[in-house]
Order: C-alpha cells, then structure tokens, then sequence
C-alpha cells in the first residue's frame, strides 16, 4: 500500500446532515487517501448510506464540507457535480439494475456520464464502449449472460453486472453501499473478493459500508465505525480483534430489543467514541 | 448529546402507543356527501320517466319502425373494406398522435419526474382539460378548417381526447417505477434527459404501449359518434342511414353489427398483445382479456439468451445471436413499425386538405366564452338534465352491478356455474359500444333522457360489475371463514364480511362511474339524449357560436372537477 502525501481522495469536513428532525450525520470528519480501502461500520441507521451518498453528491450536507477529487460538492454547478459523479462509481445493496434492459445495456449505462445526450437500446451505443463493457462482464465472469435481461440473473450475479457497470466508469473511487446485504453467504463471497481484487489491480479508493464486522475485520485496510450519525471509530485493520472493536461497536444486533439493549449498553458505558477510538487502536496495535 | 440519551427511550414508548379512536368530523361530512349524492340519483331516477305509458308508447314507436325499416344489410365487401381501414386508420393515427405528445406531459405531470410544482399543475391540467373536451365536439368545431370529407378533424381530435387518459395513466405508471436504477444512472454521472431513457423509460414502456392499446380500443367504440362530426368511416356511413328514417335504419343497424364486431376484434387484438408480450395481467376488464386468460396457459417461456461459454471471447460476444428473444423483439417491433405507418397511409390525411387561411380564425373564434343567445336559466336546466342523466344512470348501474358483480364473484356465487354465466353477462355488457347501444335505444325509445339513462347504465353495469366482482374477489378470506365457522348463511357470510371489507373500493369505483357518466352523458346528448351536449352540438357548427362552445367546455370541466374533488376527499376519508 502506498502512502502519498498528495491530498486525500476524500475530505469530509464538519459535516452534519439532519432530515427534517433526524440527525443522520453530526460533524462528521474523514479523510480518504488514494488508494485505501475503507469500511464504513455501523447498524442500519447510523448513518453509513447517507455519508456514502454525500461523496457522490447525491445529497447535500446541512453544514460542513464535503472534498472529492479536489473538488467541493456543495459548490459545484449541476453539470461539473454529473462529471464528478462521473468519476465516483456507486453500488448498491439492491444493485439498482433496469430489469427490462439486457445485462449489456444495464453496463453500458456506466458510461452515460461520457457520452452525449440519451441512449436507448443497444445499436445507440459505438462499437467500441460495447467492446468495452463486453471486457468488464468477461473481468466479472458474466461475459455468457451478456444478451440476458437483467432480472433474469440471480442476486450475486445482478451484483457482479452493477460492479461491471461501476467498471464503466473508469472510477477513480468506487462506493459500495451494504454490496452484500441482500445476498447469501457465498454470492457474497464472490462479491467482496470480487471488489477487492479490482480495487487492488486498478489502485482504486474504496469506501465501503458494512454492518457485519466479521466481514469487514478481513476486508478493508481501514475501519470507521459509525453510530447515531457520529464516528466513533477510526482505525487501521490490521491487528484489530474482533473483541476490540465488539467493545466499541456492540454485538451485531439483529432485533429491535437486541439493538435497544446495545444502545444502551453503549451509552452508558462508552465514553465519548471518537476520543476513545484512538486510544483502543493504540491498544490493540502495541 | 442530551439528544442522543433520550432518542431509545421515546422511540420505543412512541410506537407503542395505540391511537385513541374518536368520531372525526371528516367521517360525518363525507357521510353526508355520500348521503347527498344518493338522495340526487334517487331524485333524478324519479324525474326521468320510466312510466308504463312510455313504455308502452316507446314499444308501439320500436315496432312501427321495424316494419317500415329495410331488412338489416350490410355494405358490398371493398365498401366494407374501405370503411374499416379508414376508420383504423383515423383510431390508430390519432391515438398514436396522443401517446407521443402524452409522453412529455406525463413527464411534467409525474411527481418523481416533474421539474417543479408548476409543470405538475400544468401537465395534470392539460390532462384534465384534454379529457374534458369531448372528442366529436372538437371534431365538429375544427371541421371548419378543412375541406369537407376530410379525416384531420377526426385525427386532431381523437388525438386532443386521448391525450387526458394516456398521459395520466403514464404519469402513474412512471411514479411507481423502482427509483432504484434511476438513483444508480444518477449516480453514475447521468443528466437529467439520461435518467429517463435509462432509467424511467424501460421501466415504464411495456405500462406506455398498454395503456395506448387500451384506448385505441376506447377510441374504435368512440370512432361511430365522430361520424356524426362528419369524420369518415363506418360512423358516418350510419350516421348517413340513419337520416333516412325509417328505411335507412336497417342498413344503420348492419353497420352498428360491423362495428361491433371490429371493437370485439380490436380488443382480442390489442389483449393478446398486452398479455403476450408486454406481461401485463389480463384484467377481465374487457372482452378480450377475458379470452386471454382462458388461454394463458399455454404461454411458452422465452429461451434463456445465455451466450455458451466454450470459448467464448469478447469479440465472438459482440455479435448478438438470434435467439427466440430477439427475433420476437425485432418482429414485434416492425410489426408495430408497419401499423404506425399503415394507420397513417389509411387515414388518408392530405395537406392539401387543409384550409390555412381558415386555421387561425377558427382557433380564436373559441375565445371569449359567452353563453350566447342562451340565457342563464337554459344554461341551468340543461346542465341539471346532464347530471340527472349521470347520476340516475350510476344509481341504476349501481343496483344492478351489486347483484350482477356479487354473483359474478367466486366467494359469493353459489356455484361456479353461476358465476360463469354472470362473468359471460358482462362481458358482453362491456362487449356492446355505449354509442351503438344508446342510438339504438333512442330508436325505440325516441329522442329524450330515457334512452340516454339506459344506454350509460347499461354500458356502466359491464363495467362497474366486473370491478365489484374483482374487489370483492379481492377480500381477506379469513374474516369471511370465520364468520362461516358460527354457522352464518350464505347472506350472512356476505353481509358480514364481505361487503364490509368490499365497500372502500366499491365506492371508489362507483365514484370513477360517475365520473365518466358525466363525460358520457355530455356526450350521449349529441346523439339526442338532451342536456348540456345537445347545445354543444348546435354550437359546434358555426363560428359564430365558437364562444359558447368553450363556455359549455368550461362547465363540463368544472363539473367534472368537482367530482373529482369530492371523490378524492371521500376516498381519503374512507380508505
């Protein structure tokens, strides 16, 4: 892993988000250098899908700060935020393919940003970005299903197809939201390893949210633990226990009850998360 | 951070908490209205007069004319030919002229696409405007501006008409989409215009293609009554027969067969199309949905269009092979190529036609509206007969489809026999165009609000039958099991469990009858049926009178508004 000492990918500065009442992010600060890969950790609701939507621009921050690129989101016109985005690819939990459009053309949307005007069916699209996409379904071994319909794939496989049409975009970050939550063990398998391996070979920035902590333990060279909108956990991976961060974070709670009592386990007896954080990663790494 | 301390516990305690019932005084107007709206069906029942002596006069007068008629005759064969095509000529040119044009106000009027507040207003407005002009009244009025014998008028206006239901149910079908795919091309750097072929497009085209479908075949029923405005085709040749009373009637009731006929074929056409290839649920809404589902079964599944994966290389995938999939698709494709193009071919539309220097002084002679030579009073009293006629029809309908659709339903008929009979009934209720059914009437019956009532009722009871029948179809079975269980009868079964759980939706559709029984009985008062529509027709004519026509447009649209209004607000008390 190279360490540079260029400007980060990512600088998130202060940001806050509320939603109407909602805090959803409180003085959120991160930075993201080029080429880490980094797990955004945390139970549904604490904020991981907003944070990640605010690097694409997909959301506004209520205050603070948000550096892509070297670019400020919140001050960039509608047409320079489309090229940014252009830069910055996205997968989702539910992988957000068009189930009527062929697995190609699913693709080829990945290269939108690129071209000019709207394109509808495939005979729109020059010989050589269908070349290319044809290239990354072959990289995510999907190149057979190419003419399929989309919905006509299974989870894991619809999930290679939106990392084929992130491939598209000749990122230079690549955003993954909850990328297996939907899927079952093995598929899931398939995707993460899929992820890491094209984050490695095209020196790809990954930011990718998680709530599974044994996942993310194996996965990323960085970890950001996040709760109630807030970081409470920012450190490297390597050497952390699964005990260590347990501390921080709390069990993986699967009900309401469960999520209630770890709330409250936490509360009472975390002190303040980001001041505790470091200290743990001091810990655990000596 | 004394935020955060307290956030679990109010959480919790907040959705535990159950809502206190009270009577709201939303419930006790609605009711009211409900109340309201029935005491003046009731009273418009009354007024209408259904006596024995009409009767009886009305038989005499059916059976003087079947004597002195000619025998029932129909066309020579490249007669017929000719009229059909230019009638599917003129139904398909104008509704395709309406999914087009509907396609950006959809867009503007969809809430998940509109650009802003305003361009909602505006698209949902021309939608409610378009619908509210009555397709041959337009024709009538635009007639002037070409030469005589001419379809553009026909064309125009079916395409005005069609643009109100197409856009609408557009503009619904592109608010339900999966904001998924669309969120992800967002994502990905797409513009605005990308989203929606990318995104909304696809998603939406099998609901675009359906729903245009779905009022080609609403537009061949309508197409008989624009042969009244002049427009050529099968209705105009009856119109033609049918001034010469009393011989022509029986050439006129051959061509009310010929069209009945083409609206059954039409529809077989136009479901078999929308089930087979767009996947969409056959509804039984119509005659050929019905024939549909009897034959679902056979549907074969699409071969997969997986590549093999010997050898497979990027470059032997750049070819597409033909596979089943992809040979439907392109077929299909210019199959619908070819129909666009035929249907504008037979239309026969000729610029040449076109009587530029009278354009532009026929589109403003609609502007200012006035009331004319009318005075207030016959204003009044011919848009109450027009309501009487709507509401007396509905409260008809109403009774017959909660006995019609209750017996046509599979968890209330006592067998399936009876069930399959009343679904059969119907069906070909729905089978008959209102139009042929009410000039028909006004033949026995004679000219007058009588034969307009029976027509929309009877229209309505294949409508409104079919949609109780579904709802109630529809219910939780549980309730109806457990009220079984205690040993309850048949009727008891139905009064306590279903038709409680039935009644939202069976006002909702009684609600969306009346709705277009408004617009129908405007419309049936061209024909003779009296009312707002038959001022409509004496206006439509001349220039001079343009200003009353958009006068009377302005009322339909403001009666049409306020039953919209007052359905949705009972709608939103009762869902």
């Amino acid at each position: 892993m190279k360490s540079t000492t260029t400007s980060p990918i990512i600088t998130i500065a202060g940001l806050t988000k509320d939603f109407g009442e909602t805090h959803a992010l409180r003085d959120v600060n991160l930075t993201v250098e080029k080429g880490e890969v980094v797990v955004l950790l945390g139970l549904s609701g604490s904020g991981k899908s907003t944070l990640l939507r605010h690097v694409d621009g997909l959301e506004l921050p209520t205050a603070g700060d948000v550096t892509v690129l070297g670019q400020s989101l919140p001050a960039l016109r509608p047409k320079a935020l489309r090229k940014l985005r252009g830069r910055v690819a996205m997968i989702f939990q539910q992988f957000e393919l068009v189930p009527s459009l062929t697995v190609l053309e699913n693709v080829l949307t990945g290269a939108l940003s690129r071209v000019k005007g709207p394109r509808l069916g495939l005979a729109t699209w020059p010989a050589s970005l269908r070349r290319e996409a044809l290239t990354h379904l072959e990289r995510v071994g999907l190149l057979h299903r190419a003419y399929n319909r989309a919905d006509q794939l299974s989870g894991g496989q619809q999930q290679r197809v939106a990392i084929a049409r992130a491939l598209m975009q000749n990122p230079d970050v690549l955003l993954a939201d909850e990328p297996v939550a939907s899927l079952d063990p093995e598929s899931s398998d398939v995707v993460m390893k899929l992820i890491r391996e094209i984050a490695a070979e095209d020196g790809l920035t990954v930011v990718c949210s998680l709530h599974q902590v044994d996942l993310a333990l194996g996965w990323g060279d960085r970890i950001v633990g996040l709760r109630h909108g807030e970081v409470v956990l920012d450190t490297p991976a390597s050497g952390l226990s699964k005990a260590a961060v347990m501390e921080i974070y709390g069990r993986v709670a699967t009900t309401t009850t469960e999520l209630t009592v770890i709330e409250r386990e936490l509360l009472a007896d975390a002190p303040r998360g980001r001041d505790a954080a470091p200290a743990l990663a001091d810990g655990a790494a000596s | 951070m004394t935020a955060t301390t307290t956030t679990p516990g109010s959480a919790t305690s907040g959705a535990a908490l159950p809502r206190r019932p009270r009577i709201s005084t939303n419930k006790v107007i609605a009711g009211a209205v409900i109340v309201a709206m029935a005491g003046f069906a009731i009273w418009s029942l009354a007024q209408i007069d259904f006596s024995l002596y009409n009767f009886q006069r009305s038989m005499l007068s059916l059976a003087k004319t079947i004597r002195l008629m000619d025998p029932i005759s129909f066309p020579s064969v490249p007669d017929l030919v000719y009229l059909i095509s230019l009638t599917l000529g003129v139904v398909i040119a104008g509704t395709v002229v309406a999914a087009v044009i509907s396609m950006p106000i959809a867009y503007l009027a969809a809430a998940n696409t509109a650009p802003n507040r305003t361009s909602r207003v505006i698209g949902r407005a021309i939608g409610v405007i378009t619908r509210a002009v009555p397709d041959v009244i337009l024709a009538m009025a635009i007639g002037l501006m070409f030469t005589l014998g001419a379809t553009w008028a026909g064309v125009l206006a079916i395409g005005f008409h069609s643009i109100g239901m197409i856009s609408k149910l557009f503009a619904d079908a592109i608010e339900q989409i999966d904001e998924g795919p669309r969120l992800a091309i967002r994502a990905a750097g797409g513009s605005k215009a990308q989203e929606f072929w990318s995104g909304v497009f696809p998603q939406v085209f099998p609901s675009w293609i359906a729903t245009a479908l779905h009022r080609f075949d609403i537009n061949v029923r309508g197409s008989v009554i624009l042969g009244f405005a002049g427009v050529g085709g099968l209705g105009y040749r009856m119109y033609i027969d049918f001034q010469q009373f009393p011989q022509g009637f029986g050439p006129a009731l051959g061509i009310a067969i010929v069209i009945f006929l083409l609206c059954v074929a039409t529809e077989l056409v136009s479901s078999t199309i929308r089930v087979r290839l767009l996947g969409a649920q056959p509804t039984r809404r119509t005659l050929g949905d019905a024939l549909m589902r009897q034959t679902r079964g056979r549907r074969k599944t699409t071969t997969a269009a997986t590549l093999s994966t010997a050898d497979l290389t990027v470059e032997k995938a750049m070819r597409r092979p033909w596979n089943s999939s992809r040979v439907s698709s392109t077929v299909w494709g210019w199959v619908g190529i070819l129909v666009v193009i035929g249907g504008f071919a037979m239309s026969r539309l000729d610029p040449n036609q076109i009587m530029w220097k009278y354009v532009w002084s026929t589109i403003m002679s609609f502007w200012p509206p006035s009331t004319g030579a009318y005075d207030t009073q016959t204003f009044v009293t011919a848009i109450v007969q027009t309501l009487q006629m709507a509401f007396a029809a509905a409260l008809l309908t109403f009774l017959v489809s909660l006995v019609f659709g209750s017996l046509a339903a599979r968890n209330i008929a006592p067998n399936g026999w009876v069930r399959g009979a009343f679904r059969v009934f119907l069906v070909i209720f729905r089978g008959v165009p209102e139009l042929v059914l009410a000039i028909v009437l006004i033949i026995i019956t004679g000219l007058g609000p009588q034969a307009g009532v029976l027509a929309l009722a009877f229209g309505g009871v294949g409508l409104l039958g079919k949609l109780i029948a579904d709802s109630f179809e529809e219910v939780d079975a549980g309730p109806e099991q457990a009220v079984r269980a205690t040993g309850a009868g048949r009727l008891q079964v139905f009064g306590s469990a279903t038709l409680p759980q039935g009644l939202p939706s069976l006002l909702g559709n009684t609600l969306y009858l009346l709705d277009t029984n408004i617009r129908s009985a405007t419309v049936l008062g061209i024909v003779g049926a009296g009312g707002i529509g038959f001022y409509l027709t004496v206006s439509a004519g001349l220039t001079k009178t343009h200003p009353v026509v958009s006068a009377i447009i302005g009322i339909i649209i403001a009666m049409v508004l306020v039953v919209e209004g007052i359905a949705s607000y009972l709608r939103s008390v009762f869902k």
